[in-house]
């Protein structure tokens, strides 16, 4: 049974730990507090058009899951096939321009990690693997068999790990400048240590952009929420640094099919990164976004969002979608 | 009144272009430290450390920070180690040691304890987290500091006062046995000393065991809040924390006259405060480190970098007393009167000072100054 709210549908069954509680339609993303508010204004382009199959854009589900000792935020909007969105570091907690891209042709289900935007730390999680069984469980209290995967950065990292350890799970795969490689020669600037102007010039292609996103006085939400978000980070990722050495050794258990996307001018990550993920997954494909830095879903979402949508396609011809 | 003289050992020759650079602290290249000129600086610090006994000092404090201009000391039991054998009667504090910082909390046992047995329980055993550059420094994740802190006391502490072989099951250190020879002589095990930066789960933790509260460079009135807390937390355990468990550490410079004093002192004070704690704010505040909670508090503190902070209002807050000794005399009897402490962690070598004032300065502090505090002492 699912439930329909708004024009928009939610799942109702599922494992009894699962408490479907309130769900709501949210209005725009700009009614929200803090940090991503500030992103989210940043990154929404006027009179674009773009609208979900279901309902107008900036509109989605949102609810909160009592899962693994906590409540856990998850947004979700669109028909069509399952498609699991894995947000980066920062940014969680919003329903963003390139969330309405994806909705147009898939149920885009986004979930705030442990710890992220709107969801409670749980004290267990306190390494990657952790993060993995998390969403495997998400999975089984949503009552996904697979999903098509989609994440950037930690999110990316998160996609390839859960190929790795359930390859069946996964339908298909997108990273958009993941980490989790440990590449000693191409090192992951310590973004743990950056301040502002460095965040600014390591994150972004468009500096306007930039600024807007990461303002040059932030306000005391925006400074706690970050300081939430980036401990959460730490658990994961201080150590070692933002990667599983051993990820190169198992990546050949990943089946879905692969599309690595990455920023040309992305200074945090380097593209050897995408060149490796390439190498070691079978099959998988590597493109570039150009004019754009780390964070591609923010920064060209038209773009970045055609380019997984191509990639979806050629997918139905081969059976997967 | 208790008088410890307490020593970082910087390293004063700093690059001509520092005033430039980010921080004195993780990213200042080590090619800056120059070996031969450590080996006659180390040699004069552990002689001023060791001059402190001839002067009626209660004890000395060696301390540890990792990679950075500001505190030469990233083994504090080494310096303990060589103060040890070169003194008789004064107690020796390591603040140090910072327990998530090592990989074993059994070395940590282990060395303090032979340093106890060496000394003839002359030790007093600091636990820290270090600070947050060191979260860097070391590559260690500051969000589990305060859980492996936490762990590793509670096991140093049973391993100082349960007979082993004892098992150990924690999150962090799962051991078989527990078996740390030597113990440590003092009985139930060293005094424990406890600097922190105004977190209230330190505070109250710190007094809910009777362990000596340090505060570390802040402002009187923000003092005055942290020891407000820690008698807080004594009277919630059920008692009245005494004074000589809080402690002050406070860079002193005493010379003849006032005018002397600050003419000389400036440049110290500045140095310590302006260039040897000149850090880099995200290294000083890794993510974890502290509660999300402790983190609000610290926003909304106005606290800024010690960097900002003039001499002149240096001065006036608390954060260093300078003058002739009357005037050190006065204004050190007003602060103990204004926060209640009576444990006094003196830092009388002060940033990039000489070892002629460094002389003259414990010299002056421990004849015209201490005196004044110890009369005092039966009245206490």
């Amino acid at each position: 049974m699912r439930l329909t709210v708004g024009g928009l549908t939610w799942p109702t069954e599922g494992p009894a730990r699962v408490a479907l509680a309130d769900p709501v339609v949210r209005g725009t993303v700009s009614e929200q507090p803090g940090i991503i508010p500030r992103i989210a204004a940043a990154c929404i382009v006027p009179n674009r058009g773009n609208r979900g199959m279901n309902g107008q854009a900036g509109q989605y589900v949102a609810q909160h899951l009592d899962l693994g000792g906590g409540r856990i935020h998850v947004m979700r909007a669109g028909a069509g096939e399952e498609l699991l969105f894995l947000h980066p570091a920062a940014g969680a907690g919003i329903w963003l321009p390139f969330h309405d891209l994806l909705a147009k042709n898939f149920d885009v289900i986004s979930p705030d990690h442990p710890g992220f935007g709107e969801s409670d730390r749980l004290e267990w999680i306190d390494g990657m693997e952790d993060l993995v069984y998390f969403y495997l469980d998400l999975l089984d209290a949503l009552g996904l068999e697979a999903v098509h995967v989609v994440g950037a950065s930690l999110g990316g990292w998160l996609g390839a790990e859960l190929a790795v350890h359930q390859p069946s799970k996964v339908r298909s795969l997108v990273m958009v400048d993941p980490i989790g490689l440990d590449l000693p020669e191409h090192p992951v600037e310590d973004i743990f240590g950056m301040n502002p102007d460095e965040l600014r010039a390591s994150l972004f292609s468009d500096q306007e952009l930039a600024l807007r996103v990461i303002p040059p006085e932030p306000d005391l939400d925006m400074l706690m929420r970050a300081f939430k978000e980036k401990t959460s980070f730490a658990r994961l990722a201080w150590q070692p640094f933002c990667c599983n050495p051993k990820l190169h050794l198992r990546l050949h258990r990943v089946t879905a099919p692969t599309l690595v996307l990455w920023g040309s001018d992305d200074r945090l990550v380097p593209l050897a990164h995408g060149e490796r993920y390439r190498d070691l997954i079978d099959g998988a494909r590597l493109e570039i976004i150009d004019d754009c830095g780390h964070a591609p879903l923010l920064e060209q979402p038209e773009r970045t969002t055609e380019a997984i949508a191509g990639f979806h396609e050629t997918l139905v011809g081969a059976g997967v979608c | 009144m208790r008088f410890f003289m307490f020593h970082l050992m910087p390293y004063p020759h700093l690059p001509a272009d520092f005033d430039e650079r980010e921080s004195a602290w993780v990213t200042l290249s080590n090619s800056n430290y120059d070996p031969k000129v450590g080996t006659g600086l180390y040699n004069r610090y552990l002689d001023e450390l060791e001059y402190a006994e001839r002067l009626g000092f209660d004890g000395i404090c060696v301390n540890e920070h990792h990679q950075n201009a500001y505190g030469t000391m990233p083994a504090p039991n080494l310096m303990a180690a060589a103060l040890v054998r070169r003194t008789e009667k004064l107690q020796i504090a390591i603040v140090g040691n910072g327990l998530p910082l090592r990989d074993h909390p059994l070395r940590v046992a282990e060395e303090v304890a032979m340093l106890d047995v060496i000394s003839g329980g002359r030790i007093i055993s600091g636990f820290v987290r270090g600070i947050g550059d060191e979260y860097f420094s070391m590559s260690i994740d500051p969000s589990t500091s305060r859980e492996r802190y936490s762990e590793a006391h509670d096991l140093i502490i049973k391993a100082w006062t349960t007979d082993g072989p004892f098992r150990w099951v924690g999150k962090h250190y799962r051991l078989n046995y527990v078996n740390v020879w030597p113990r440590p002589l003092q009985q139930p095990h060293p005094p424990i000393w406890i600097p922190a930066f105004g977190s209230t789960e330190t505070m109250t933790w710190a007094a809910k065991n009777h362990y000596t509260y340090l505060s570390v460079f802040a402002p009187s009135k923000l003092l005055k809040r942290w020891f407000d807390g820690y008698r807080e937390g004594a009277n919630a355990a059920g008692y009245e924390a005494p004074r000589d468990k809080i402690g002050i550490l406070l860079p002193i410079y005493v010379a003849e006259t006032d005018r002397q004093a600050h003419a000389e002192g400036r440049q110290y004070v500045t140095w310590l405060y302006h260039k040897g704690l000149k850090h880099k704010f995200e290294h000083l505040f890794p993510p974890g480190y502290m509660t999300d909670h402790s983190w609000g508090r610290f926003l909304q503190s106005g606290l800024g970098a010690y960097s900002d902070v003039s001499y002149e209002d240096l001065v006036s807050q608390g954060y260093a007393v300078v003058g002739s000794p009357a005037t050190v005399r006065e204004r050190l009897a007003e602060l103990a009167t204004e926060l209640g402490f009576g444990l006094v962690n003196a830092l009388l070598h002060i940033g990039d000072m000489p070892h002629d004032h460094t002389i003259r300065n414990m010299e002056l502090f421990a004849r015209e100054v201490m005196p004044h505090f110890r009369a005092q002492r039966p009245a206490a």
